[in-house]
């Protein structure tokens, strides 16, 4: 068996037209996500049943459900119901901000639970309502505690995102495959796939794991 | 002014707090001392009512910061339909000895039930209410507390936590809270910290830091839940010099406390709480020379 990784020469601009399709759909799915993960947990931490159980029975769809399958339905099923049609881009972000949003609430919830019950004191002693001590003071708190949950979150999006190949927008993985059939040559293209995601993986540990230790400096002695 | 009226506490079938009438006059410093469990701190948390009173009101400045008690008012008692049933055949006259049995006997057996009592009884309940309200919010940006384990927020620096209730709750400018900060700050030595964040403090420098993030609101009154109790001896005295000064500034306050020594020296009164009920309230003099009950004197054998 020969290698010839020069084959993938002239496929290189399609690569970079589909990293960005990839950072586009991981990076708006993860900000949606993070935006829809803060008032899903504080459906799971307020005191009423009802938004308990809403809260609960949203992220046991997310769990339970196959993220391939969750993907076909929003893209296939969803239209032929309701008529509300999205492209490829549309339902992929917005079927993993959805499951983002599931995960991040929860470790959100456990954040917010771990908090001191006298930071809560405190606001309410200096007469700060509700809200204000929710934004201000418990959730930077809580936020601190959930950043390696992103960063994890962050990461598997980016692997997961493949799946949108499988309703035709053109990512990495559909360029490799588009390679293959072109070339009658798999290892090269996937191997080169495989060591992209890696690095890319690899690179953003580490970064999260700077942000970690910048936002951390108020703990340090 | 504080004035607690018959107050009680219960936590499920625990009942922390029995009937305790307490006033703390403007200028007045008054520690509350006793042994452990016997109520003191939920005492002082229903001043701003981070605990709830069961029973009992809590007037400051003359306005009620609880509902409305119906068995502290004679008058609506008067007005329920358990009164009217009780007293067929009876001595009407307000003051008589039937009136007065009657009563006592609605108070002692807790017989008054908002549904059953008629319409004049709840228009007089909602309407003490009406004219005497005030809500937790305004309650507490009057009374300043401390606590014991500090509560700074460990995400903000020093002067971010003293600005943070000036500048979002009583809507102050940012210079304006800053220039009270700041001098708040030098008054308890820590103007070099401002920029600090809490963790980097020790426990004295946080439990400095803390009153004068209480101070930053210009309270009327200020509650201290043991403000030495969790911190090593060597910086108990740090701190106790602090309040010291408020004393001699003239703010009023309420300390629950273990520091015998120092209660002594700054209270103008000791109230001694034990299992619930206020079994002694004198000057200090008083009650560490002569104390009246048997309580107040085992307590102090142990603890002098």
């Amino acid at each position: 068996m020969q290698f010839n990784f020069s084959i993938l020469i002239p496929y290189l601009p399609q690569f970079g037209s589909a990293l960005l399709v990839t950072l586009q759909v991981t990076v708006s799915a993860l900000l949606l996500g993070i935006l829809l993960a803060i008032p899903l947990s504080l459906c799971k931490i307020l005191p009423v049943k009802p938004l308990q159980w809403l809260a609960a029975f949203y992220t046991s769809i997310f769990r339970g459900v196959p993220l391939m399958v969750q993907v076909f339905m929003i893209y296939f099923g969803i239209p032929l119901v309701t008529g509300l049609r999205f492209n490829a881009f549309q339902a992929g972000t917005l079927i993993f901000a959805m499951n983002s949003a599931a995960y991040l609430s929860e470790s959100l919830r456990g954040g917010i639970k771990a908090i001191d019950k006298g930071q809560y004191e405190a606001a309410a002693a200096l007469g700060v309502r509700y809200p204000g001590m929710m934004k201000d003071i418990i959730f930077p708190q809580a936020i601190k505690s959930v950043l390696p949950s992103i960063v994890n979150e962050f990461i598997s999006l980016l692997k997961n995102t493949t799946l949108i190949a499988s309703i035709g927008l053109v990512d990495i993985l559909r360029v490799g495959q588009s390679v293959q059939t072109a070339t009658y040559r798999a290892f090269e293209p996937f191997f080169f796939i495989s060591v992209f995601y890696y690095m890319l993986v690899m690179l953003l540990s580490l970064l999260g794991k700077l942000l970690e230790r910048q936002v951390n400096k108020s703990d340090r002695n | 002014m504080i004035e607690i009226r018959g107050l009680y506490k219960s936590f499920g079938s625990l009942q922390v707090l029995r009937g305790i009438d307490l006033n703390v006059k403007d200028g007045e410093v008054v520690c509350i001392i006793g042994p452990s469990g016997s109520g003191k701190s939920t005492l002082l948390r229903s001043i701003n009512l981070l605990e709830t009173p069961t029973f009992g009101e809590i007037w400051i400045d003359g306005r009620l910061i609880t509902p409305p008690d119906p068995y502290l008012h004679f008058d609506v008692i008067r007005a329920s339909g358990t009164y009217a049933a009780l007293m067929q055949g009876k001595d009407k006259n307000p003051g008589s000895d039937d009136d007065l049995a009657v009563i006592n006997d609605i108070k002692k057996r807790d017989l008054l039930k908002e549904s059953h009592e008629g319409r004049t009884y709840n228009k007089m309940l909602r309407q003490i209410e009406q004219e005497n309200h005030m809500d937790a919010y305004a309650t507490r940006q009057r009374i300043g507390m401390v606590f014991q384990h500090f509560n700074l927020f460990p995400h903000m620096t020093v002067l971010d936590n003293m600005l943070y209730a000036p500048m979002h709750v009583r809507k102050l400018s940012r210079e304006a809270a800053e220039k009270k900060a700041l001098e708040l700050l030098a008054s308890v030595g820590l103007m070099d910290k401002k920029d600090a964040y809490p963790a980097t403090l020790s426990g004295g420098q946080k439990q400095r830091v803390a009153i004068a993030r209480a101070l930053a609101m210009e309270p009327e009154f200020l509650l201290f839940d043991e403000p030495t109790s969790a911190l090593d001896p060597e910086m108990v005295k740090e701190v106790l010099e602090v309040i010291k000064n408020l004393v001699h500034a003239g703010i009023s306050m309420v300390l629950v406390t273990h520091e015998m020594g120092f209660a002594r020296e700054v209270a103008d009164r000791i109230c001694f709480l034990d299992e619930g009920v206020l079994m002694e309230d004198a000057p200090p003099d008083i009650f560490f020379s002569s104390p009246k009950s048997d309580r107040a004197k085992a307590f102090l054998e142990k603890v002098l």
